[in-house]
């Protein structure tokens, strides 16, 4: 009897701690569209002005349709502040240009004075960025530090490089263990476990999945090549035949290459996104799930691509709303059913021209 | 006019959420929740955040609490004309999808060039000679080698050049011209925008006996100089740059190399005008001292018996920083002087 009652009891299903929420996104391609061509149309028009006023309507847009339990995000930027920021950011980059091109020699000085500011720059982008974010009317924020930085992204680097790349997988794990760990919401600090072990892994599998693609790539515009040699076998009447296969040649290796590289960015991106948000939580408020699977996401990328190429741009819109949902389908949140309310702690921040400025030379580093 | 508005409420600066009600009387708000009225403002006192279409509103509130509304489509009746109501109007989405390419093709191919170029008469003189200075520094370190053509050979060269300055009234203190000899650039000439003019011993010996063919070369080059074509390239360049980034912002992955190759065709289409720009250029010097215009062609054919068995990739000449040769050497056959 004692047997039964003790296998009974172990049977009992345990009150549940935590509930299950998906991350639901409600935005849709067309709607997008209106306000993206209208955004493109009075940037153009007012000589990039606007852009600053397009991109917090662009921000708001995916936001405030990005909800978690029917409570929806939201982008609080001001669009001065990202004006001031993108004139300076602009001024800056302007200076960097020129001062290569007209001056090569003060360029090289130029470039490394940006080695000193690009970790400062990255800390301000990502602080302005979540200090902008907003759910439940709690903001996030940044905690990371300026040798912290300094360390991540120049320092290990240069580290990684010294190791013949051997090392990269760990020093890109220590990058998004810097910034994730880092990540606030309100009073409560991200807590983050990663692991390099599935860093290297991951990087082993895009290397070989590089190297077999381009494999069949050279066979497959080689064949066309033998086919082309067939064809002419003299360099005489057989000229025009052989400039044609080239150019499919040309278009086939085109196509064959951003194939490919849809595969290895997907492969890359859906593995680690997995990694970082599975091991990721806010203590006694939640965890996260996500489950990006590697194909959907590389076909997703490439139609993207695909319907941007063919029309001419228009299909951007589409491309960035589909991509939005996709990413909010494959993910969860695990929430503490005892949670109790996040304090927003934070005070006000200024100008973001160091998120516009790391934006434009291309350091802004985003989450997930 | 009154509104009511269902939404949820935010408590000031904490995560706590509740089912809310909001009055809009006029000037007046009041906030109910839980069965009863709770606090009352004056519509003024609370901000509005940025409205989007398929977003519903959110009212901040001065203690920092926050309302946000249930219906994504549910307006204060109080708003006017919005950003929203053109994003929303298919009029002008319509006519956006054709007015945005032309405005584009129009910024870009015509209106930033001009810009360009017409900012680069301002710059002082001394950016064009630090620019050919430091260039030069750095190109004569990497790709030059001591010439090996016959001191003669140079000398003759040389005068030929003064000569040519002197009949077309040019400063010799700007235009020096250089022999080199250069493994990596082979038969060529190039000009830096302070008036450094370099001609390699490959190609002095290609066109040894044709002296008007090597004068042509120098006058192009000289035309590069005199039309300021690497500052007006670079000014041109980094206008686009800027242009590309503040309109697309910051797109991921493949959509930044497509707008490379964007830019690079951009590009490659500018230099091509300038080069026809510099042909024209030594096409109306040659004439002007009483040379034929067929030297020029000369110099052409010299560069198509290089390129001789090379398959003709129609796809490549959209990258192409220089025209088709061929078509350089009929317009110098065809080549009737400009007016006076």
């Amino acid at each position: 009897m004692d047997v039964t009652d003790s296998i009974n009891n172990v049977q009992q299903p345990a009150v549940q701690s935590t509930r299950l929420a998906p991350v639901e996104f409600s935005g849709k391609g067309g709607e997008f569209f209106g306000i993206w061509i209208v955004n493109v149309l009075l940037t153009i028009v007012t000589l990039g002005i606007y852009s600053a006023w397009a991109k917090v309507r662009t921000n708001q847009y995916f936001y405030g349709n990005t909800a978690i339990e029917g409570h929806r995000f939201s982008y609080l930027a001001n669009p001065m502040q990202i004006l001031k920021g993108r004139l300076l950011a602009v001024a800056l980059f302007a200076a960097y240009t020129l001062s290569v091109q007209f001056f090569p020699v003060l360029g090289l000085f130029f470039v490394f004075g940006m080695l000193f500011l690009f970790p400062w720059l990255i800390n301000q982008g990502l602080r302005f960025n979540l200090r902008m974010s907003s759910y439940r009317n709690v903001r996030f924020s940044f905690g990371g530090s300026y040798g912290e930085a300094f360390m991540c992204f120049i320092i290990l680097p240069i580290v990684g490089a010294l190791t013949l790349y051997l090392a990269m997988p760990w020093v890109m794990s220590k990058v998004d263990e810097y910034i994730h760990s880092n990540v606030r919401y309100g009073d409560k600090q991200l807590n983050v476990k990663l692991q390099t072990g599935e860093y290297y892994v991951t990087c082993i599998l895009v290397m070989v999945v590089m190297m077999v693609g381009f494999t069949l790539l050279a066979i497959v515009v080689g064949g066309l090549a033998a086919t082309s040699a067939a064809v002419s076998p003299d360099f005489g009447p057989g000229m025009e035949e052989f400039a044609a296969l080239m150019n499919i040649g040309g278009i086939v290796f085109f196509f064959g290459y951003i194939l490919l590289i849809c595969i290895v960015s997907a492969l890359y991106r859906a593995r680690i996104r997995n990694h970082i948000l599975n091991n990721s939580e806010f203590e006694q408020l939640t965890s996260f799930k996500s489950s990006v699977e590697v194909m959907p996401f590389a076909v997703l990328m490439l139609t993207n691509t695909l319907a941007i190429v063919f029309s001419a741009g228009l299909a951007i819109p589409w491309a960035k709303v589909r991509q939005a949902k996709f990413m909010a389908d494959a993910t969860e949140l695990e929430i503490d059913n005892n949670a109790d309310a996040v304090i927003d702690t934070m005070e006000e921040q200024k100008a973001s021209f160091a998120e516009e400025a790391a934006e434009i030379f291309d350091v802004d580093v985003s989450l997930g | 006019m009154s509104q009511l508005i269902k939404g949820i409420y935010y408590l000031p600066k904490r995560s706590e959420a509740l089912e809310a009600e909001l009055h809009v009387n006029g000037d007046m708000v009041s906030l109910h929740y839980d069965g009863q009225c709770r606090e009352v403002f004056e519509l003024s006192t609370l901000t509005q955040h940025i409205t989007i279409p398929g977003v519903p509103i959110e009212l901040s509130f001065p203690d920092s609490a926050k309302f946000s509304a249930q219906d994504p489509d549910v307006r204060l009746a109080r708003t006017g004309a919005t950003m929203e109501s053109l994003e929303k109007n298919k009029t002008l989405i319509v006519a956006s999808m054709v007015l945005v390419p032309v405005l584009m093709w129009f910024m870009i191919m015509v209106v930033m060039p001009l810009i360009a170029q017409a900012s680069v008469s301002y710059l002082p003189d001394v950016v064009s000679q630090q620019m050919g200075k430091q260039a030069f520094a750095i190109i004569e370190r990497t790709m030059l080698e001591p010439s090996e053509t016959d001191v003669e050979v140079q000398n003759q060269v040389k005068q030929q050049w003064r000569d040519t300055l002197v009949a077309l009234e040019l400063s010799p203190e700007k235009y020096r011209l250089h022999v080199y000899g250069s493994e990596f650039l082979g038969p060529n000439a190039f000009a830096l925008p302070d008036g450094t003019v370099v001609i390699t011993d490959d190609l002095l010996k290609r066109l040894a006996d044709k002296p008007d063919a090597i004068l042509a070369v120098l006058l192009h080059e000289i035309g590069h100089v005199e039309h300021q074509h690497s500052l007006s390239m670079v000014a041109q360049s980094v206008s686009t740059a800027v242009a590309f980034a503040m309109i697309f912002g910051d797109i991921e992955g493949v959509g930044e190399i497509l707008l490379g190759t964007g830019s690079t065709l951009v590009q490659s289409k500018f230099s091509r005008n300038m080069e026809q720009e510099a042909d024209d250029f030594a096409l109306n010097k040659l004439d002007a001292l009483g040379k034929p215009a067929d030297a020029f062609a000369q110099a052409m054919e010299s560069f198509l018996a290089l390129s001789e068995g090379e398959p003709d990739i129609k796809l490549l000449k959209y990258l192409s920083s220089h025209p088709d040769t061929q078509a350089r050497i009929d317009k110098a056959k065809g080549f009737k002087p400009a007016e006076k």
